[in-house]
């Protein structure tokens, strides 16, 4: 053989054994475990620590707040959505409450023509006039109480029905005499109708009135709220004011999107306040805040009130008069 | 036809690798005595039992798939912000595991308008990069229709991805899963240009490429990939195809879905429902 190509044939030849030897030293021990690449890497990716971590992760300790969202219509919009992946909460602080809700909101209930039909929508201009959505809404019960329930009834069947029934406490002509019980006169008869209904149910209690509206049927619900519904409430409550109305007049702007400025709002299924008993609003904000009395955006609304803010914005609601913006207030 | 009525494509590269296998066999095998053999001695799989690749999680035992409904889709993008936020991608505009297109025709137009979170009108509506919203841009205009459609990796059975990576670092794994090993990416991008439907992207602050993993550091915890945790409407389904109960197998049992761009070879494993010609 010529040198030249007994040369060239060792040179292969020892390219080859350093191939042999030098390949399984660089080669990770796991490449050819499970095919071409190295099987530790997957349980080095399947070891990754989950950033969000599922709404039961959220409900051990946000037990009330996990129950109203899994009661309500946000039910599939998990909590990490709004308040951010919880890894490392509570450990490393708070998630955060979304400020700009409006901003928020609008991600999936901006009307676009894209979106499919069965979404919520809304026209952001024409819907809130700029307002934060929490404003009205409860994030984690988003829909608002049944608008205007039907009023059917009969004055004249209700007023004989009150005479027998309430009259002992709410007064003759619907005026209480009592600072403690409510006025009815005047009230708004779709918020009379679903809060009787709600007595009656066993959704709202009350140690005197639950009793009192078992004893009820629908049409004598019905008859009720359309008798006091139509009776003249008096212009001043009348009642003991301990609060500070001029400061109840700030905290209530607040309340002014449901309420109205007054206490007289646009939803006839939400309550008149104006003119109403000090003693009674009082006592109904704080039975919200202890949750005795169950609605998901009393409930929001009046966790942050103290006993001065409570004791103020009655002050404020009873020294407003329930008729003066009646006529002129009403909203389409 | 053949008997088995594989598509052509398929029947044609399975015979292709056969026919490349036993050619370099006779004339490495040969050449090369002690290599070979060793090398594919490890391959075989580990003593039967132990559970792989977590002591709680047995890839062999399930073979994940995913849903679209394209019906259902409202283009909140809070899917397109989970996935960032869990997986650790750059938060720019710009690079993302997964995406939402959304697709408009105008009255009178003969072309259907496409864009995602990236478009400029859509970050400037967002007031950032880091932020994902849709401008409603449409809002004036006559739509004759409109709609969103959710994407990501389709985990393809027959990966070009994989097909073309020079050094073994991305793989399908057995429970259907293409993996990306940043240890053994070299960042040549082979596996970017590769994929017929843009799923890839490199991360520039790692080096190395990057995809969707069906978020398979939960699914082999037992969770739901993160944007089918957060999808607010259902759009997007998850789960093992091996139950066939699970909610994955009563989708593609129920509704007629189909798959994007079937010609390509790939055999995708995300299933549509509500697209249209246009989205491929």
């Amino acid at each position: 053989m010529p040198k030249h190509i007994f040369r060239l044939l060792a040179l292969i030849a020892a390219g080859l054994v350093v191939a042999a030897i030098a390949k399984p030293l660089l080669t990770d021990s796991s490449f050819y475990r499970y095919g071409h690449y190295r099987a530790d890497s997957v349980p080095e990716i399947a070891a990754q620590e989950p950033v969000y971590q599922t709404p039961s992760y959220c409900q051990s300790c946000h037990t009330e707040r996990h129950a109203q969202w899994s009661a309500s219509n946000h039910k599939t919009v998990v909590c990490e959505v709004c308040h951010g992946a919880a890894k490392g909460h509570p450990q490393n602080g708070k998630l955060p409450i979304p400020k700009d809700t409006a901003k928020l909101c609008t991600l999936c209930h901006e009307a676009m023509p894209e979106r499919p039909r069965t979404q919520p929508q809304i026209q952001v201009a024409k819907h809130a006039g700029g307002q934060q959505c929490n404003v009205c809404h409860n994030p984690h019960a988003p829909k608002i109480a049944a608008a205007a329930t039907k009023v059917t009834g009969n004055e004249a069947a209700g007023k004989e029905r009150a005479a027998a029934a309430c009259a002992g406490c709410h007064g003759a002509d619907g005026i209480s005499p009592n600072d403690t019980w409510p006025s009815l006169a005047g009230q708004n008869a779709a918020y009379l109708v679903r809060i009787l209904a709600a007595y009656k149910s066993g959704d709202q209690t009350d140690a005197a009135m639950t009793p009192l509206a078992q004893a009820l049927s629908d049409g004598d619900i019905q008859d009720l709220a359309a008798y006091y519904a139509g009776l003249s409430c008096k212009a001043t409550s009348g009642g003991k004011v301990v609060g500070d109305a001029d400061r109840g007049k700030l905290l209530a702007k607040n309340c002014a999107s449901c309420h109205g400025e007054t206490g007289i709002g646009s939803n006839p299924a939400w309550p008149i306040l104006a003119g109403q008993k000090p003693g009674y609003l009082a006592n109904v904000l704080k039975a919200f805040k202890a949750g005795l009395r169950k609605d998901p955006m009393m409930a929001s609304v009046s966790r942050g009130l103290s006993e001065n803010d409570i004791a103020d914005l009655a002050a404020y609601y009873a020294a407003q008069s329930c008729q003066s913006t009646k006529q002129g207030k009403a909203k389409p | 036809m053949t008997k088995d009525s594989k598509p052509t494509l398929a029947a044609r590269r399975a015979f292709l690798a056969k026919l490349g296998g036993a050619a370099t066999g006779a004339a490495v095998g040969a050449a090369a005595l002690g290599i070979l053999p060793a090398a594919s001695a490890r391959t075989e799989a580990p003593s039967a039992g132990a559970s792989f690749p977590t002591k709680d999680y047995d890839w062999t035992k399930h073979q994940w798939g995913f849903g679209v409904d394209a019906n259902k889709c409202i283009g909140c993008l809070r899917c397109v912000e989970a996935c960032k936020k869990e997986n650790d991608v750059p938060g720019n505009a710009h690079q993302f595991r997964t995406w939402v297109e959304r697709y408009v025709y105008l009255e009178g137009e003969d072309h259907v308008r496409i864009d995602s979170h990236q478009d400029p009108v859509n970050i400037a509506a967002s007031g950032s990069e880091k932020e994902y919203r849709f401008a409603n841009r449409y809002k004036d205009a006559k739509v004759d229709k409109g709609f969103f459609v959710p994407k990501l990796c389709n985990q393809c059975t027959h990966p070009a991805c994989v097909q073309v990576c020079p050094v073994g670092a991305t793989y399908r794994t057995k429970d259907g899963v293409v993996l990306v090993d940043p240890t053994y990416c070299i960042g040549c991008r082979y596996c970017v240009q590769a994929c017929p439907y843009g799923a890839r992207l490199f991360n520039e602050e790692k080096g190395v490429a990057d995809k969707c993993t069906w978020c398979y550091h939960r699914i082999t915890k037992g969770l739901q990939p993160a944007c089918v945790e957060v999808c607010p409407v259902g759009a997007r389904v998850f789960g093992d195809q091996k139950d066939k109960e699970s909610p994955i197998s009563l989708f593609i049992r129920n509704n007629r879905v189909q798959v994007l761009r079937p010609e390509s070879g790939n055999a995708p494993n995300v299933f549509y429902v509500g697209i249209d010609k246009e989205v491929n």
